[in-house]
């Protein structure tokens, strides 16, 4: 409950933040714009010369655009600004403030940058995902649509875990911006259904950077392709790295602290 | 006597390991395989009390550990070696409670928002710290006043100047009332009008609260202005615990005497009286050995044709820079002075 | 122009410095580089498997060896600058660039030439790893391969210049995500990075004839394939001059521009 305030507090400031920079709100909707345009027309131009993409027909592909779009718009409001906020943090020093208040670090850490503009993408999902649940003329019942909503959760927690383990780093190292950067490259491939991907790629997208389980995963869940199994792993894994990644920030603190030296 | 004591540290200690690094391409190679490392003595078994209500100065040289030091006591940092206790805490745990009680300011670090309000920094810190509302408007009016902050509230920290934003800082890391306060070099940069702002702010709320300073700055004017007792470290080293006064006495045992004379300076053999500091047309300023004082001004007295003579302790900045100078060995002050009690 | 040879010397051996400092970076920042026409190779070649084996007149192996040369072109001729001019001038560190007496494009040229050439050591390999992995087959015709050098290093001053120009927008306003953005999308689609342009209906491909963007990526690609005859090599050698020359012009005028601007707000 305390958190649940305190994330709110963090949502009410963000916003409060980012109005200062309205001219943000049009900046990110022509970036999110721009962005979707490419997605749409990597997709039409594929679609003109073909029926499917390896089994998938162009409204699952519009679903799995919507969902890509969807967690896109998570990382880039939430995750992706608190970790640089806290890679800054630990190079400059002012991570000691946020080690010196009476909450947990990983949370203060994980909701402290809210860039409430970067919800467009969320927006522009939106529409994306509808347009492609009436073409697929799914009528997603309580339990599809709990499903969908189960793996676009377990999805969002494995990417953010996922992130946290690789910011973490900055206890170390302290020049692992670019860390992000490998995330975000690999993040793009997931627009497209990583069944595609020869076996040692989707192997990576699935286990070395989980985009599999972020992208493919959900946007299967719409279209009821997904399985059993599948989505009780989703559900194991996410579970699992949230655990790994909390560890992992404990030792990092523990490290910074100078405790394990 | 310990028992009230609010800081207690006890022999003290941390060790870096920092990693090397050479100039030149074929050095960068080398690190690839084999980086070399080197072990930093930062802060060396110190001990010392404070207790409550006491602000206590906390000097030494850049590097000297004494920001080290701080951190350990604030929780940011475990020791290598040796014990510490906050308010019954042992920092480095990082008990919520202890949390709650103490503050850390760095004056050149921010922890205020660079994009909004101060105010809304200023609830941030409320929810974090989950200072009740009522408590929470008290907190901030009182600091409003005793800082001015009144303008400055609605304004974004980024459009405040660097004095408005140290008040802002600190503040910010008082909203919850903290009981023992660690500032790190709270006036540095600041104009001198700020300074005094602010080490009378300081005053004021340890007056009001009885809270307990441990304070660290280069100015020797917050130092004088606020610490009764200080504490002096050096290549991580207690070389002394006691009064600001007593720091004169026993690291510059000078004094500084300063002569007018009726017929000016010229061609008189000032040098075989003391240290020539200063002189100008009619006025010498000269330093002797503490014991010597009375003989030598006996001397000036009789000697040359004084008007008037008056004889101070150095400034303080003289002998702080005097202690930094010496060879930094404590063991030749074993006997780490405690504060007398009074 | 022989002037400039020690200063390039110079450039050039501390770019590899401090790059090889930043080694890790380096090697993170080719990650982007190469997933993105991965993608597209895997995309195009399921599409071509799944209609027989050719779309649009390639053939899945045509594809395949389409995006490992775009990889490769893109590679060669990609700049960070304009992501670079934002951060210089909000940290304020144009200033000591502009008290140099050369002009600040020479580092920046060292600066990217530099970094190809250690990245090299990597996009190498990963080419021919790739070009295995995927089974590709390529006869190069000698006389395309001739001209490729001086198309590629045409392609790479054309984007330079250009991009080196939109760079100097962050004098006006350090916003410019918005408009990089736009930049890169539009070229995605006129570059022949999404899919040989071919692929794309009539309009797109006129459009991109008339456009900078397939001159600095597809045209050298295209070239590689050994799909260009030689009358399109001229008129692509042209278009490229056009387009190099225009830049010129441009990046003279709005550096100027720039700095006036700079002088009278400061940084």
């Amino acid at each position: 409950m305390f958190y649940f305030r305190l994330f709110a507090t963090y949502v009410r400031v963000g916003i409060l933040g980012e109005l200062e920079y309205r001219a943000n709100f049009w900046i990110n909707m022509i970036q999110s714009a721009l962005d979707l345009s490419v997605a749409l027309g990597g997709l039409a131009v594929v679609f003109s010369h073909t029926d499917t993409l390896g089994g998938w027909r162009p409204e699952e592909l519009l679903a799995l655009i919507g969902v890509y779009f969807l967690i896109g718009g998570l990382i880039r409001t939430i995750i992706r600004p608190s970790m640089t906020q806290f890679m800054d943090q630990v190079r400059q020093g002012t991570l000691d403030f946020t080690l010196t208040k009476p909450a947990d670090s990983q949370v203060l850490v994980s909701i402290q940058r809210i860039e409430i503009w970067r919800l467009v993408d969320v927006l522009i999902a939106l529409p994306v995902l509808a347009t492609a649940l009436v073409r697929l003329g799914t009528r997603l019942g309580l339990v599809e649509t709990a499903v969908f909503a189960v793996t676009l959760l377990c999805g969002g927690l494995i990417v953010y875990s996922f992130w946290l383990m690789l910011s973490t780093c900055a206890f170390w190292f302290v020049k692992v911006e670019n860390i992000q950067v490998i995330f975000m490259s690999m993040w793009q491939a997931g627009r497209w259904p990583v069944s595609i991907y020869p076996a040692w790629l989707r192997s990576v997208l699935t286990f070395l950077v989980p985009v599999a389980f972020a992208t493919t995963v959900p946007a299967s869940a719409v279209s009821g392709r997904i399985t059993t199994s599948t989505l009780l792993g989703t559900i194991a894994l996410a579970a699992a790295l949230l655990l790994v990644s909390r560890w992992f920030w404990r030792v990092g603190i523990r490290f910074y602290s100078g405790a394990s030296a | 006597m310990e028992q009230d004591s609010v800081i207690h540290i006890d022999q003290l200690s941390k060790i870096y390991t920092v990693n090397e690094r050479e100039a030149g391409l074929v050095a960068a190679m080398r690190s690839l395989v084999k980086r070399k490392t080197r072990a930093v003595q930062a802060v060396d078994s110190i001990s010392f009390s404070v207790n409550e209500g006491e602000i206590v100065g906390f000097l030494g040289p850049n590097g000297a550990g004494k920001t080290t030091t701080l951190k350990m006591l604030s929780g940011l940092l475990h020791p290598t070696g040796g014990s510490a206790t906050v308010l019954g805490f042992r920092p480095w745990e990082r008990n919520r409670d202890y949390l709650r009680r103490m503050t850390l300011v760095m004056g050149q670090r921010n922890q205020l928002l660079w994009d909004i309000p101060v105010i809304d920094t200023f609830e941030l810190n409320r929810a974090v710290y989950r200072i009740p509302e009522p408590q929470f408007r008290l907190a901030v009016d009182e600091l409003t006043d005793l800082l001015d902050l009144e303008p400055l509230l609605q304004k974004p920290t980024r459009n405040l100047s660097l004095g408005e934003r140290m008040k802002c800082e600190i503040a910010a890391a008082l909203l919850h009332r903290p009981s023992v306060l660690f500032l790190d070099e709270p006036t540095i940069g600041l104009d001198v009008t700020m300074q005094r702002r602010i080490r009378q702010f300081i005053t004021d709320y340890n007056m009001r609260t009885g809270a307990t300073v441990l304070l660290t700055s280069h100015y020797m004017a917050d130092v004088e202005a606020l610490c009764k007792r200080v504490i002096v470290i050096h290549h991580g080293k207690l070389l002394y615990d006691g009064e600001l006064r007593g720091l004169a006495d026993r690291f510059a045992p000078f004094k500084t005497v300063e002569v007018e004379l009726r017929n000016g300076v010229r061609g008189l053999p000032l040098a075989q009286y003391g240290e020539l500091m200063a002189h100008s047309e009619g006025r010498v300023t000269l330093r002797i050995p503490k014991a010597e004082t009375a003989s030598v001004t006996g001397r000036l007295l009789a000697e040359l044709d004084v008007s008037d003579l008056t004889v101070q302790d150095p400034p303080i900045e003289d002998v702080i820079e005097h202690v930094f100078n010496q060879s930094p060995d404590p063991l030749d002050h074993p006997d780490r002075q405690r504060p007398p009690s009074e | 122009m022989f002037a400039y040879y020690p200063i390039y010397k110079g450039y050039f051996r501390t770019a590899l410095m401090v790059q090889f400092q930043y080694r890790i970076a380096m090697l993170i920042w080719l990650l982007g580089g190469i997933i993105e026409p991965l993608m597209y190779l895997v995309v195009w070649r399921t599409v071509s498997e799944q209609q027989g084996g050719s779309v649009g007149g390639y053939e899945t192996n045509d594809f395949v060896v389409y995006f490992i040369a775009m990889m490769m072109v893109s590679h060669a001729t990609f700049t960070w600058i304009m992501w670079e001019y934002v951060y210089r001038i909000r940290m304020g560190l144009f200033s000591v660039m502009l008290l140099k007496p050369i002009h600040p494009i020479h580092s920046d040229i060292a600066d990217n030439i530099g970094y190809k050439f250690l990245t090299l050591t990597v996009m190498g390999p990963l080419t021919l790893l790739l070009a295995w992995f995927f089974e590709a087959t390529w006869q190069p015709l000698p006389w395309t391969l001739a001209a490729f050098v001086p198309v590629l290093i045409l392609a790479f001053l054309m984007r330079f210049y250009w991009e080196w120009s939109l760079a100097m927008v962050a004098f006006w306003t350090t916003r410019i995500d918005a408009m990089n953005q736009a930049y890169i999308v539009v070229g995605l689609f006129f570059s022949g990075k999404l899919a040989p342009l071919s692929l794309f209906p009539e309009i797109v491909q006129r459009a991109a004839d008339i456009l900078p963007f397939r001159w600095m990526l597809a045209f050298p690609v295209e070239l590689l394939l050994g799909r260009i005859t030689p009358r399109e090599l001229l008129i692509g050698i042209g278009a490229q001059l056009f387009w190099l020359f225009a830049g010129y012009l441009f990046m003279q005028f709005i550096y100027r521009a720039g700095i006036k601007r700079y002088a009278a707000f400061g940084a």
